[in-house]
C-alpha cells in the first residue's frame, strides 16, 4: 500500500519534471532541431529566394568540392581559422586560470580589482573593441603622428631598437605584445566561471593539505587544479566556441556577408565544412582529456 | 624591508620576520602584477573616451601625452544625429533586452525540470541540451531567418497556401517576435548556457525544500515560483548580467532578422561605412572620423557601463556564491 503510493507520488513528479521541460523541448525542436537540418539541405542545394519562400534543389556535394577544389579563398581562410585556435586555447585558459587565482585571493583591493577585471565581459563581447583596437593601431602608425598616445605611454618599437634584435624576434615580440590586449580582453567570462568554480571547492580540503604540510606548488597541481577539471572542460568548450564566431575571424565575416548578400547555399557549405573540422578537433580533445584527466582524478 | 627590520626589534623570532618578509613581497609582487594588467584592461577605455573628446588641431600637437590641449563635445552632438542614436537605442531596449529578460526566465524553468526531478528520456533531452550549447548559432541562423520570414512551423499554413493561393504565414522578420518566440521557449542567445548555470544552482539546493512544500499541498509551480524563484537571486543575478551583455552586444542575430530599427550594436558596426557617406573617411585616417566613431563606442558603452557600476557589488558577490562546479 504505502509503496504504492510513493510510486504514485514518483510518477507524478517526473511528470511535473516533463511539463517544466516541455516549452524548451518545443523550442528545440523549432527554433533548433528543424533549422539544423534545413541548414545541412541548404549546404547540399542550390537556395534561390522566391516571393513565397525559397526554392531549394538537390545538388549534393557541389557546393563542398567548389569551396574545396575552386575557391582561391576558402582553404587560406579555414587555415588560418583552424590556427588561431591552436594559440588562442591554451592561451586564454592559462591567463584566466592565472587571473582567476589571483582574483580569489583575499587582500585589500580585492573588489575593486575584481569590478575592474570583470569590466572587459561587460565591453568586449562585442564590436566595440574591434573598432577601438584597429583604430589605436592604425592611428599610432599612419596618421604619422610620433606623439600619439601610444608611443609616448611606452613604446615597444623603440624598446626593440635599444636592444638592437634580429628583426623576426623584434616582431615577434611586437605581436606578442600587442596581442597580450586582445588575450586580457577575451578572458572575462572565462575569469568569472573559474572564480565561480575556485568558490566551489570545500574549504575543508585545503585545511587537510595543510596539516599534511604541503607547499602552494603542491596544492594547486593536487587540490586546485583537479577539483578545477569539469569547469577546466567547460570553460574550454565555451572559449572555442567564442573563437569559432568571432567577428575578426575571417571565414565568419566573409559568410556573414555573403548571407547578407542572400547566398544561402554556399555560406552554408562554408560554415558546415569549418564547423565539421572545429567539432572533430574539439571532439578529440575532450575525449583526451576526460579519458587522461578527468578519470585519473575522479 | 624596514618593516620586517622594525618588527624583529620588538622581539619576535626569526621564522615570524621571514614570514613577514614572505607576506609583503607576496603583496607587492601582487599589486604589481594586478596593476598592470589593469593597465591593459583601462588603456584602450581610456583611449576612447580621450580620443573622442580631441579636437582634430590636438591630435598633431606634440605637447599632447595624455589629455589634450583643447577639448571638445562637438563630436558627440554629431554623431548622435549620425547613428540616430536615441532611436537605435530604444530598438536595442525593445528588441534586445526584452528577449534578454524574458530569455531569464524561460532558462529557469527549463534548468528547474531538468535539476530537480526525473522523468522519462531525461538523458536524451539532456544530451540535447548539450547540442544546443556545441552547436554556435552561425549554423541555424539563415534557416532562422527564412522560417520566420513565412512563420510556418508544422506545415499546414504552407499546404493551405499551395492549395488555395491564399498566404495566411505571417511575417516575424523585422518584428520584435523574431528575439521574443525564440527567448519565451528557452531557445534564444545562447540560452544552452544559462540553462546550464541555473542547472548547477539548482542542483545544491536542498531537498528538504520541496519536500515541506509538497507535504503542505502546494503544487510544483507554486513551489517552483514561491519556495525556489525566491532562494535564488544569486544565480538569478548572474545569469541576468550575462543574458543583458550578450544581448546589448549581439549584432548576429539583427543583421539577419532585422533591415529596419536597427539596433546600436549593428549601427556600430556599419559605422565605418556611413561615416564615409557624411565624408568623414577612416581609411584616410581623418582625425575626425577617429574622434566621432570613438564617440560612438563611448555612447555605445555607456548604458551597460552605468548598469555594471549599479549591480556591480552584488554581482561580485553573487559570482562567489553561484556555485558551478563544471
Amino acid at each position: 500500500m504505502k509503496k504504492k503510493h510513493t510510486k504514485g507520488i514518483e510518477a507524478r513528479k517526473s511528470r511535473y519534471g516533463f511539463m517544466f521541460v516541455l516549452p524548451w523541448l518545443i523550442g528545440f525542436v523549432l527554433f533548433f532541431f528543424i533549422p539544423i537540418i534545413q541548414s545541412l539541405v541548404y549546404s547540399l542545394s542550390t537556395v534561390q529566394v522566391t516571393g513565397n519562400g525559397i526554392a531549394t534543389e538537390f545538388v549534393g556535394l557541389e557546393h563542398y568540392s567548389y569551396l574545396i577544389d575552386r575557391d582561391p579563398e576558402y582553404l587560406k581562410m579555414l587555415r588560418t581559422s583552424v590556427i588561431s585556435f591552436a594559440y588562442k586555447l591554451p592561451l586564454i585558459l592559462v591567463v584566466s586560470i592565472v587571473l582567476s587565482l589571483v582574483l580569489n585571493q583575499k587582500f585589500k583591493g580585492r573588489v575593486f580589482f575584481r569590478g575592474l577585471f570583470f569590466l572587459p565581459v561587460i565591453i568586449a563581447t562585442g564590436v566595440v573593441m574591434e573598432l577601438v583596437f584597429k583604430t589605436i593601431d592604425s592611428s599610432s602608425t599612419a596618421l604619422g603622428v610620433s606623439d600619439s598616445i601610444t608611443s609616448n605611454m611606452f613604446s615597444i618599437e623603440s624598446i626593440m631598437e635599444s636592444l638592437d634584435l634580429p628583426t623576426q624576434i623584434a616582431t615577434y615580440i611586437q605581436t606578442a605584445v600587442s596581442s597580450i590586449f586582445d588575450l586580457i580582453w577575451e578572458c572575462g567570462i572565462q575569469i568569472i566561471l573559474f572564480i565561480a568554480g575556485l568558490q566551489s571547492i570545500p574549504a575543508s580540503i585545503y585545511e587537510a593539505s595543510k596539516v599534511e604540510g604541503a607547499t602552494k606548488w603542491e596544492e594547486f597541481w593536487f587540490i586546485t587544479f583537479p577539483q578545477l577539471g569539469r569547469i577546466t572542460l567547460l570553460v574550454a568548450i565555451f572559449t572555442m566556441l567564442e573563437i569559432f564566431a568571432d567577428n575578426q575571424n575571417e571565414l565568419m565575416s566573409s559568410s556573414y556577408i555573403k548571407m547578407s548578400g542572400g547566398i544561402y547555399d554556399e555560406s552554408s557549405a562554408m560554415l558546415w565544412m569549418y564547423f565539421a573540422i572545429v567539432a572533430v578537433i574539439m571532439g578529440i580533445l575532450v575525449a583526451l582529456y576526460s579519458k587522461f584527466l578527468l578519470k585519473k582524478w575522479e | 624591508m624596514t618593516k620586517s627590520v622594525v618588527s624583529g626589534k620588538k622581539g619576535l623570532t626569526g621564522s615570524k620576520v621571514k614570514k613577514k618578509a614572505l607576506h609583503i613581497t607576496t603583496t607587492v609582487a601582487r599589486l604589481v602584477f594586478l596593476i598592470s594588467i589593469s593597465y591593459i584592461v583601462i588603456y584602450p577605455l581610456l583611449y576612447m573616451v580621450l580620443t573622442s573628446f580631441t579636437q582634430e588641431t590636438a591630435f598633431y600637437s606634440s605637447r599632447r601625452i595624455w589629455i589634450p590641449d583643447s577639448l571638445t563635445t562637438s563630436y558627440y552632438l554629431l554623431i548622435v544625429e549620425i547613428i540616430e542614436y536615441f532611436k537605435a537605442l530604444a530598438s536595442t531596449l525593445k528588441y534586445e533586452i526584452v528577449a534578454a529578460l524574458i530569455e531569464v526566465c524561460s532558462c529557469a524553468v527549463a534548468a528547474y525540470g531538468f535539476s530537480r526531478f526525473n522523468f522519462k528520456l531525461k538523458k536524451l533531452c539532456t544530451a540535447m541540451l548539450f547540442l544546443t550549447i556545441l552547436i554556435p548559432t552561425a549554423m541555424i541562423i539563415i534557416p532562422l531567418a527564412i522560417n520566420y520570414a513565412h512563420l510556418d512551423f508544422v506545415g499546414i499554413l504552407g499546404l493551405f497556401n499551395k492549395l488555395t493561393g491564399i498566404d495566411l504565414r505571417p511575417t516575424i522578420i523585422n518584428t520584435p517576435w523574431s528575439f521574443w518566440l525564440p527567448s519565451l521557449f528557452g531557445m534564444g542567445l545562447r540560452s544552452g548556457i544559462m540553462i546550464y548555470i541555473y542547472m548547477q544552482f539548482f542542483k545544491g539546493l536542498p531537498g528538504e525544500f520541496e519536500e515541506a512544500a509538497y507535504v503542505d499541498g502546494a503544487g510544483p509551480l507554486r513551489t517552483f515560483l514561491q519556495i525556489i524563484i525566491p532562494s535564488s537571486s544569486v544565480v538569478i543575478l548572474t545569469v541576468s548580467v550575462f543574458s543583458i551583455i550578450w544581448h546589448w552586444n549581439d549584432y548576429q542575430m539583427s543583421t539577419m532578422f532585422m533591415n529596419q530599427d536597427l539596433p546600436l550594436s549593428v549601427s556600430l558596426l556599419n559605422l565605418p561605412e556611413h561615416l564615409g557617406i557624411f565624408g568623414y573617411h577612416i581609411s584616410d585616417f581623418d582625425p575626425r572620423a577617429i574622434s566621432l566613431m570613438m564617440a560612438a563606442c563611448v555612447l555605445f558603452v555607456l548604458p551597460v557601463l552605468v548598469f555594471y557600476l549599479i549591480i556591480q557589488h552584488w554581482f561580485i558577490e553573487s559570482v562567489d556564491r553561484v556555485g558551478i562546479t563544471g
